[in-house]
């Protein structure tokens, strides 16, 4: 603890801060352009200057850590002068187009002129001709840019794009792509939403509605388990005031959003109320053997389906969840607790973390950006274990362990064996490590002793450290033995376990509902899923629902948080609890059944509308709640691993592109639907298939058309299929071998 | 100036209880009652004064609708969308002000954006049966440019009456005479504006 004085108030600072944030945290006010929380100061705009006793000239507050006792004005008259003097620099030849600019009414530039009260200034320059540009999503203006940088150093700390830089030249500065003509990046829109001013702007967005137009409505994102908070911005449109949400945006100070969720969400219903096939809806389901939903549901229907399984004596079918539940059952067998102990949080505070077993940048951009943050902030050593590598991940991993397709137990073996190594273990799991055949695994594995002890020389002196667990792992055929491994590691070391559940929901599902095993059989009414009778949000439903922007409710995400969601856009249909209540589960709200949600899974006896949904003014996130931490009998065993597998023919990988999830993103306007089967000119040539060729691939029993599309960015002789649009069994391990014919 | 009579707000001398007979309770009153009214004459007196003028041809009607009476220019009747002296181009730069303002939420405003990257309204309607004409789109608007007109017959057989942007717009040929009239009403740029206005220090 440092203490000094900040306008003779006695402030405290942690050491790691500085006087900018202590000022902030006591509610002292400096002014800033450039700062912004969650990345290291830009320092380019010097508004936050302060003047610290027996220092000569001023000091920048926003990255000048405090020293013991010093005494700290942050408003002498010289002080508001030099920041006077730079809201004049900064309005020099900035176009007055107020009226028209989108930024217009939450423009920090709009603001601190009024604030400085700057209305006029004695500064010229010769104003230049800049062009705008359109790159896709998003349009930048140059001639209204302010270069404070903060686009560039989020896409660079906190995103990991690195897409864009300053282009330096004085008063003729602009932002341009990186190394490239256009824009070539994962359009998370970060550098939208951070920008202060109108420069960079949603090009859909742009010119058609106004801050002020908008109503806000606080909600949690639908597209992955990441659960980010986020606003939807609704507004009428038309003559008729429908409703629409107009865009998304976020809390950029302390949270980020990936492109899916800033741009994806016109996923809504418009479909209205339709008596008929309501009754048809209760009658199908009277008559249904089961029901199979999917993953991207509330908790509150997961509950009412739970319900209904009770009440007709039918069976309940996901298996996503269901996989997951298995998962998380063998974890608990070891662990003695439900839940994992990681969180988002604890990645990006973390300064070692292994990531094995998924293509984290597209299944969970929320996990890629907390990576990105650790390894740019804490220096983070990142260990990406995976049978491919991923051009998204590289400005991030420090060290890429490549092993073979299908042999995921035995690298968590290898790993668990390195971690353990002095761990304080009881005599079974000693043996299992002792029978280990580290020779035949590490051959399997076509992973290196050197590669191990690598990998734990540079965790050495490393105190945060993270484990994160991808869907490959969680839909493996040796899953049980997988999670009892990753919980022994848990168990036994300093490492926190995160365990990256598939879908938007998919933890709350794998809590609330007991699942069934999913048969082929024919009276299966589905949830937003498959079935002979479809009650779904989106297109092609026998009974149409609300969709999750327009039904309020929580979600549990990948920190185990229950996290609430609210109503954008108004539904004029019916809802999972009309049907409920059609069938004598009689409920008016389905939040109602919010403080019903099992204790035994976590869940607090919490009504929905005492939820609160926002991030405080220091970024701590008080949404929703934490689950409780359950124990329970930690009775498992491990057991002997089992004959590694191996993958020979033509392996095909089920990974969604960048902005792309599941159905509800594929509906998505403004998100690219890049459908092709991408693979290596290595691939290709084992394929027999060249770039452009159309195919048709054949894994188990689906058969589907793709184009393929020859990628110098991805190297190996596996091929990426996206699944968003066609939907494959999401409990099935992802590598799957697979026939591949040219279509003629 | 005295200001004594604004300030005594002891009005209560002036006022006096209006003397009004006892309302009938029975039969016989109320058929006495519709007796004294139906014959008292009231009608001849009203009749006469009319004759009277007639024979003094003093007559002050105004003869609507061949005549008309003078509109005054702060009068707030239909909208109208004024275009830039300059350039003859459109005043308006979509900015929804109107559209937030309106109390009886009348007005509805769509923008995009067009080829040439600036902002274009792409639809903008007001609800004529709703307006309450109250002139605060008009005062809101920050480029003068909707603006409220004289013309006041907008009598309709149905409740709902839309004008659109296109109707309100001034015609080009009304421009080219230059015959547009600026609105002096609430919210339109005060006399002399010119002397306040400072240059912007641009030293090329």
């Amino acid at each position: 603890m440092i203490n000094f004085k900040i306008n003779d108030i006695s402030v405290e600072a942690e050491k790691g801060e500085t006087i900018l944030t202590v000022a902030r945290k006591n509610d002292i006010y400096i002014p800033t352009m450039c700062y912004i929380s969650k990345t290291t100061p830009c320092a380019s705009c010097r508004m936050c200057v302060v003047e610290a006793e027996g220092v000569e000239g001023f000091v920048l507050s926003c990255n000048t850590p405090p020293t013991e006792g010093i005494e700290i004005t942050t408003n002498t008259a010289e002080l508001e002068n030099e920041r006077t003097n730079i809201m004049k620099l900064y309005d020099v030849n900035h176009p007055l187009e107020c009226g028209v600019c989108d930024k217009s009414g939450e423009c920090d530039l709009q603001n601190k002129t009024l604030e400085f009260n700057i209305e006029r200034q004695n500064f010229s320059a010769r104003d230049q001709n800049r062009d705008r540009q359109n790159w896709g999503l998003i349009n930048y203006n140059p001639s209204l840019c302010i270069l404070c940088e903060k686009c560039v150093h989020v896409c660079n700390e906190v995103i990991g794009d690195d897409a864009i830089e300053v282009k330096f030249g004085g008063y003729s500065s602009t932002i341009i792509p990186k190394n490239a003509d256009t824009l070539d990046c994962t359009f998370c829109g970060e550098c939208i939403a951070v920008c202060p001013v109108g420069a960079l702007v949603s090009s859909d967005f742009e010119y058609t509605a106004n801050a002020w137009e908008l109503s806000r409505v606080p909600a949690t994102c639908a597209h992955c388990s990441a659960g980010c908070s986020l606003e939807y911005e609704t507004r009428h449109s038309g003559i008729n005031s429908v409703d629409e949400i107009y865009r998304v945006k976020n809390n950029f100070e302390f949270t980020s959003l990936c492109g899916a969720g800033r741009f994806g969400y016109d996923f809504d219903n418009k479909v209205v109320k339709e008596v008929d096939s309501f009754k048809l809806g209760i009658e199908a389901l009277k008559n249904s053997d089961a029901i199979r939903f999917s993953s991207i549901i509330t908790n509150e229907e997961a509950h009412i389906l739970e319900l209904l399984k009770e009440k007709l004596g039918i069976k309940l079918f996901n298996d996503d969840a269901r996989k997951f539940a298995e998962f998380m059952k063998s974890y608990s067998s070891i662990s003695g607790k439900l839940h994992h102990s990681g969180s988002l949080d604890a990645i990006k505070q973390s300064d070692a973390a292994i990531i094995i077993g998924s293509r984290i940048a597209t299944d969970n951009p929320g996990v890629r950006y907390a990576l990105t943050t650790a390894a740019k902030h804490n220096g983070a050593k990142v260990v990406y274990a995976h049978p491919m590598e991923d051009v998204l991940m590289q400005n991030v991993i420090t060290q890429f362990m490549k092993y073979e397709v299908g042999t995921e137990e035995g690298v968590l073996a290898l790993l668990a064996h390195a971690l353990l190594v002095d761990a304080d273990l009881n005599e079974k799991e000693k043996a299992f490590f002792d029978d280990l055949d580290l020779g035949y695994i590490y051959a399997e594995t076509n992973l290196g002793e050197e590669e191990f002890s690598f990998m734990m020389k540079s965790f050495t002196r490393t105190k945060n450290r993270v484990l994160i667990i991808g869907n490959d792992l969680i839909a493996h055929e040796r899953s049980d033995n997988i999670a009892k491994l990753a919980a022994l590691i848990e168990k036994y070391s300093s490492f926190s376990l995160v365990i990256v559940p598939r879908e938007v929901n998919t933890l709350g599902c794998s809590l609330i509902n007991s699942l069934d095993i999913d048969e082929d059989i024919a009276n299966v009414v589905g949830y937003n899923a498959k079935g002979s009778f479809v009650i779904s949000s989106q297109e092609g439903a026998d009974l149409a629902v609300a969709a999750l922007n327009q039904q309020e409710g929580t979600v549990v995400n990948i920190d185990n948080k229950v996290l609430p969601t609210n109503v954008a856009l108004s539904f004029n249909g019916y809802t999972l609890n009309d049907i409920a209540n059609a069938l004598d589960i009689n409920k008016e709200n389905t939040v109602d059944y919010t403080k019903e949600l099992s204790k035994n899974s976590g869940f607090k006896t919490v009504e929905f509308d005492d939820l609160e949904n926002f991030l405080s003014k220091m970024g701590d996130d008080v949404r929703g709640y934490l689950l409780d931490e359950v124990t329970c009998q930690a009775d498992g065993e491990l057991e002997e691993l089992d004959d590694l597998p191996e993958f020979n023919g033509t392996i095909i990988y089920h990974a969604d592109p960048v902005l792309q999830f599941n159905n509800l993103t594929k509906q998505a306007a403004q998100l690219e639907k890049d459908n092709f089967l991408r693979g290596s000119k290595q691939f290709s040539v084992a394929a027999k298939i060249s770039d452009g060729d159309k195919v048709e691939v054949t894994f188990g029993s689906t058969t589907i058309q793709r184009e393929f599309k020859l990628d110098s960015e991805l190297k190996g002789t596996v091929a990426l299929n996206p699944t968003f649009d066609i939907g494959v069994d999401s409990s099935r391990y992802r590598f799957v071998k697979s026939k591949i014919v040219r279509v003629v | 100036m005295n200001n004594e009579q604004f300030n005594d707000r002891n009005v209560s001398n002036d006022y006096f209880l209006v003397d009004i007979e006892d309302y009938p309770t029975d039969g016989w009153g109320k058929f006495k009652r519709v007796i004294k009214r139906s014959f008292r004459g009231e009608l001849f007196v009203g009749l006469w004064v009319v004759l009277r003028e007639m024979i003094r041809f003093d007559i002050h009607t105004v003869k609507y609708p061949e005549e008309k009476m003078p509109i005054g220019p702060r009068y707030r009747a239909v909208h109208e969308m004024k275009r830039l002296w300059e350039s003859d181009t459109e005043r308006c730069i979509g900015c929804g002000l109107c559209e937030k303002i309106c109390i009886s939420n009348c007005i509805r405003i769509d923008t995009k954006i067009d080829e040439n990257s600036r902002k274009e309204v792409s639809e903008y309607s007001i609800n004529l049966g709703r307006c309450i004409f109250c002139g605060y789109c008009a005062e809101v608007c920050p480029e003068l440019a909707i603006t409220h007109g004289g013309e006041y017959e907008n009598a309709s057989d149905q409740r709902e009456h839309f004008v659109m942007y296109e109707d309100m717009l001034t015609p080009l040929d009304k421009m080219k005479a230059a015959t547009q009239l600026e609105f002096e009403g609430f919210g339109a740029i005060t006399p002399h504006e010119d002397e306040r206005v400072k240059k912007t220090p641009l030293a090329y």
